[in-house]
């Protein structure tokens, strides 16, 4: 293995221990997306077959899949807090004063919300079936890439933006201000082409809208349409810019 | 320095600093945390950072370890340019940082496992260093529990044993003392010790006069971003030849503070300062003086408690390059724009 690797893989394991510690999380991961299922997806059985709904498929086929990219969304954007944490403890000082990677060191705790985002969805795949999901499996695997690419960029994001922050007040102000409005602008509670054409406009702006997309195409088998493309195209072109700026900041935090 | 020392640091020069400059902007204005840091340490020494709250010891700690960029001047530590190879910096030194760096989540034993791994030790060297410093610094009981279940002064040896792994050539430990006992105090003082006798450099920030008088063989004295005297200890009270009459009257505080001023009347003496129940006469000649004030006290009838005669301590050479004593809190805050 080459030093990189090496160190990412230790820099990550010490991550996984540390939820392997804390299994709480894997409660907190599950409510969300299980809430929604049990609570909001219901509604949806009544309007399917109306416009914007496809043809033929179920509630559950068009909600799961949304449901999933919020999962995804929400695995990284937790990243901030043990960010914090580390800072006033100096744990991240002590790593930074090693000649590890930069980029090693934030694919640590990145790759991590990678493993907590991928273990709940694959238990809401699953949980889901039962009540009339029907994916498509290989579409899945490909729709499980795409969204830990989301999570990737989600979390290199918040990992930085409390190094740069350095207080817990500041980043939860951003992070709950942006959770609600991305969301709602997603289509993943409703699809978007039964609302007003500046919404749709609007939500072109917003990379989770591709991500719901594409979920949709994945998860029925569909993994080479024009949506499943430009979704990959926008998440990896995030993915790769906010990689370079996170790691910049960890070379040079004013930490 | 001179220009010939600036352009060629001396081979056994273990940190030079010329200038350095850092400065931090934030809502309410900029803050000039370092203001033109020279700084020369011999190699296999240790050297003190002494300096009120404030005073831009840690900022300079953080730009020499390569945390913070520097904004003016330039560095070289074990002989490598700080912003030009930052990680061949990294591999040369140790950092025990301000707020310690321990996982608190994790055990000792993991801490120290991957803090090897990720210096890069052989994968065969790994195992007898981590035992090694485990029987070193007396943690072979804790080192498999939890760092959040140790003591404030067993977490201090397992983060220097941190900063130690890799066995670097110089070590920087910021205020390593803070908040332990004096028994521990002293254990860590004999380890450091040691350190140097392996040729190690150490540089330490302190707010103990005892410890840097003690433990360093020479300090800096960091002021509002800058060193206002550099020396070793004996060197810098010696050449301040200056002695201190300490009188301990008998008296409420008003009648303290009138007692200060008439000594300062009736005694050649540099300053006179009320120190609690005490006055204190910074004097050029201890012994010439003495006579005087205890004439003066006969003759006045004040009631004495004690009285006594001390050299200089490293709180009047403070006393003298800054005009206030180490011990009071920086009245005006820190440096600002
Ligand atoms: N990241 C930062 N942002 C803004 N100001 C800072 C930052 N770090 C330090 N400062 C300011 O720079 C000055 C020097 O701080 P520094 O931490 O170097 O002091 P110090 O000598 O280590 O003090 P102490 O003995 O209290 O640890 C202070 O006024 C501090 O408020
Ligand atoms: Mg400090």
């Amino acid at each position: 293995m080459s030093t990189f690797a090496s160190q990412t893989w230790w820099l990550l394991q010490r991550k996984l221990l540390e939820s392997w510690r804390a299994p709480a999380w894997i409660v907190v991961a599950l409510s969300t997306p299980l809430l929604y299922l049990a609570l909001f997806g219901p509604l949806l059985n009544s309007i399917v077959g109306a416009p914007g709904f496809p043809p033929g498929s179920s509630a559950l086929d068009i909600f799961v899949p949304g449901v999933l990219v919020i999962v995804a969304f929400g695995a990284g954007m937790g990243a901030g807090w043990t960010v914090i944490t580390e800072l006033d403890t100096g744990v991240l000082e002590r790593l930074r004063v090693t000649p590890a990677s930069r980029l090693a060191l934030l694919l640590g705790p990145v790759l991590r919300d990678v493993v907590t985002f991928v273990v709940p969805a694959i238990v809401v795949t699953i949980a889901a079936q039962p009540f009339g999901y029907h994916p498509d499996a290989t579409g899945t695997a490909v729709l499980l890439v795409l969204l830990s690419l989301l999570t990737i960029v989600v979390s290199a994001w918040s990992n930085a933006l409390s190094m740069l922050l350095k207080d817990i007040g500041s980043l939860a102000s951003i992070v709950t201000g942006l959770q609600l409005p991305l969301t709602l602008l997603s289509g993943v509670l409703l699809p978007l082409e039964i609302g007003p054409t500046w919404m749709r406009v609007l939500a072109h702006a917003n990379p989770l809208y591709y991500a719901v997309n594409a979920a949709r195409d994945l998860a029925q088998g569909s993994i080479l349409t024009t949506d499943t493309g430009i979704a990959f195209a926008v998440v990896g072109a995030l993915a790769a810019m906010t990689l370079t700026w996170a790691t910049r900041v960890y070379r040079s935090a004013v930490a | 320095m001179d220009d010939n020392a600036r352009s060629q640091p001396q081979a056994h020069a273990a940190i030079v600093a010329d200038g350095l400059q850092k400065s931090f902007r934030s809502r309410t204005g900029t803050v000039d945390a370092v203001r033109g840091v020279d700084l020369a340490v011999e190699a296999g020494t240790i050297f003190g950072l002494l300096g009120p709250n404030g005073a831009g010891k840690t900022t300079t700690l953080r730009m020499l370890t390569t945390l913070l960029p520097i904004d003016g001047g330039r560095a070289e530590v074990a002989g490598v340019d700080v912003a030009r190879a930052p990680r061949e910096v990294r591999r040369r030194i140790g950092y025990v940082g301000q707020a310690g760096g321990a996982d608190l989540g994790a055990t000792g034993r993991e801490n120290l496992l991957l803090q090897a791994r990720l210096h890069g030790l052989a994968a065969s060297d790994i195992h007898d260093r981590v035992t090694e410093l485990v029987d070193l610094f007396e943690l072979a009981e804790l080192i498999d529990r939890p760092a959040r279940t140790y003591s404030g002064g067993q977490r201090r040896r397992l983060e220097i044993a941190l900063g130690l792994i890799h066995r670097p050539s110089v070590l920087f430990l910021d205020e390593p003392t803070a908040g332990l006992d004096p028994q521990t105090r002293a254990s860590l003082w004999d380890h450091v010790r040691a350190l140097r006798s392996g040729g190690t450099t150490i540089v330490v920030v302190t707010h103990y006069l005892d410890e840097a008088d003690q433990l360093c063989d020479t300090i800096a004295i960091v002021d509002r971003g800058t060193v206002v005297t550099e020396g070793r200890p004996h060197e810098l009270k010696a050449a301040l030849a200056r002695d201190t009459v300490i009188v301990q009257p008998r008296l409420g505080p008003e009648e303290v503070a009138e007692l200060r001023d008439h000594l300062a009347r009736a005694v050649p003496s540099t300053t006179a300062v009320v120190d609690g129940d005490v006055v204190r006469l910074a004097v050029d000649d201890g012994t010439a003086t003495l006579p005087a004030v205890v004439e003066f006290l006969r003759r006045e009838h004040v009631p004495i408690d004690g009285i006594s005669l001390a050299g200089a301590s490293l709180d009047d050479v403070f006393l003298a390059h800054t005009g206030r004593s180490l011990r009071d809190p920086d009245p005006t805050g820190s440096a600002r724009r």
